[in-house]
């Protein structure tokens, strides 16, 4: 009895050890828990998004108005995939956030250069500019989508 | 709540804009500006109460023919003038674009010259409401039929216009004719200096702005595209220049973010400070897609790099 008591305590104990390491683990680290799905899942639509940015190089001026759809057709996309990752910590939630607030400026922009508006074009780009996605994604710890996508042309 | 002024006041514009081709309105203008600041007394402003066509103008504007309008705002106390304005301009690549302006608001000139207005630009989608000021329209007393004055659009001018105003009954059902352009004294002596050695080889850009897309991240690209758009001058942050050759032919290198961009200038031509030149952007024998236009010497060229959507300002210094 006294045994099965001991080993019954024993089994209590170590099942309080582990809810105390699973606590733990989930409290330090906003990356942690779900955390690192993000950054993975995160990073590798950065990937994706970044080379076909790249690939759409230098527009000449009667291109424009198709870079600008391209590029918000990728963000739209990178914001979808990204949005679907699950984000446990603030700062994940900021480019998050990030993201969708840069799809409406992309659409305007669109519109504007479609209207053969380019200083909107130019003036609506201060909001890209504002929303300092490199930034937010240093503080989410994503390398990849903090580093601006180099043109091939 | 200011989109759905600025809305509001396009809206109005645009109705003016109807009016500008069509019969004298006689209710004023409703334009939605509103009161402005400096009141011009209501004798300064009659005589130029008229529908006009554009006679002439600088060819530096590279206007071809315009229309124009002024008109009393509707229900305004002190009243005063709004003006709107249809130009069609040469494009860079020959084409002709159209361009809205309206003016407001009135001002007097001083020695009772006359009056000036901002000139604001008209974006094409009302959606964004863009009316933007771009410039500057002076129109001197008039002379019988004939208002004589000056403008600044883009940075660039002041160009000379003259406007003939037209009767009641005077429309068209086109675009206005042709203005006669008025040739201003352009640089025409080849190269940008006296002596090859004066103005051949390297440059650095000295006025560098900071970059936009730094911290932008996948959005860096699109930003810098769009940076070096627009009429008002592109940040640039980086650049070069070489200058080189019999004739000679610049080669620029911009950047406006982390977009790369690289120019032709051909045809360099001075004139005192004067320095102008064609750009072309896949090198010396691709199409002209714009002008440079702006001052050197000693060492120095700066001005307005015009390339199709985009003006850049430069300011390039040759290395020691």
């Amino acid at each position: 009895m006294k045994t099965k008591f001991g080993s019954f305590a024993s089994l209590l104990f170590l099942a309080a050890v582990g809810v105390l390491v699973v606590a733990g683990c989930g409290g330090g680290s906003s990356t942690s828990g779900g955390g690192g799905d993000f950054v993975a899942g995160a990073e590798a639509a950065c990937t994706t998004a970044n080379q076909k940015i790249a690939a759409l190089g230098t527009p000449q001026q009667e291109e424009v108005t198709a870079y600008l759809e391209e590029t918000e057709a990728v963000i739209e996309t990178l914001h979808k995939e990204v949005a679907a990752l699950d984000a446990s910590g603030a700062a994940e939630a900021a480019y998050v956030e990030g993201l969708a607030e840069a799809v409406p400026i992309l659409t305007q922009m669109g519109n504007a250069a479609r209207s053969e508006n380019f200083d909107a074009v130019r003036e609506l780009s201060a909001g890209l500019v504002e929303i300092r996605l490199g930034e937010l994604a240093e503080g989410a710890k994503l390398k990849t989508c903090a580093e601006v996508p180099v043109s091939k042309s | 709540m200011s989109r759905l002024k600025s809305i509001v006041v396009l809206g109005g514009v645009l109705a003016l804009l109807v009016g500008v081709g069509v019969a004298w309105a006689t209710t004023g203008a409703t334009t939605g500006y509103p009161q402005p600041k400096e009141v011009v007394p209501a004798q300064k402003q009659a005589p130029f109460e008229n529908r006009y066509v554009l006679t002439a103008v600088g060819s530096g504007a590279s206007i071809r023919s315009g229309e124009m309008k002024f008109e009393l705002e509707e229900g305004s106390s002190p009243q005063f003038l709004v003006g709107i304005s249809q130009f069609y301009s040469y494009g860079p690549t020959g084409e002709i674009e159209t361009g809205l302006f309206t003016f407001y608001p009135p001002r007097e000139l001083k020695n009772g010259k006359g009056i000036g207005f901002t000139a604001l630009k008209v974006g094409a989608s009302a959606q964004y409401g863009q009316v933007t000021p771009d410039g500057e329209l002076q129109l001197f007393t008039p002379e019988g039929d004939t208002v004589k004055g000056q403008l600044r659009l883009h940075g660039g001018g002041p160009w000379p216009v003259e406007f003939k105003v037209l009767g009641d009954e005077e429309r068209y059902t086109a675009s206005p004719p042709a203005a006669r352009q008025i040739h201003e004294a352009e640089p025409n002596n080849p190269g940008w200096g006296g002596e090859a050695s004066e103005y051949e080889g390297d440059y650095e850009l000295v006025n560098g702005g900071t970059d936009p897309t730094a911290k932008a991240g996948t959005l860096g690209p699109v930003i810098g595209v769009a940076q070096g758009l627009g009429v008002k001058g592109s940040v640039v942050t980086a650049g070069s220049m070489t200058v080189e050759g019999n004739p000679a032919v610049a080669t620029v290198e911009l950047e406006t973010g982390g977009t790369k961009r690289t120019l032709t200038l051909t045809d360099l031509a001075w004139q005192g400070d004067q320095r102008v030149a064609k750009v072309h952007a896949e090198g010396p024998d691709s199409p002209v897609v714009g002008h440079f236009e702006g001052t050197g010497g000693q060492g120095q060229v700066k001005g307005n790099l015009v390339a199709g959507h985009s003006v850049y300002k430069v300011d390039f210094q040759l290395k020691g």
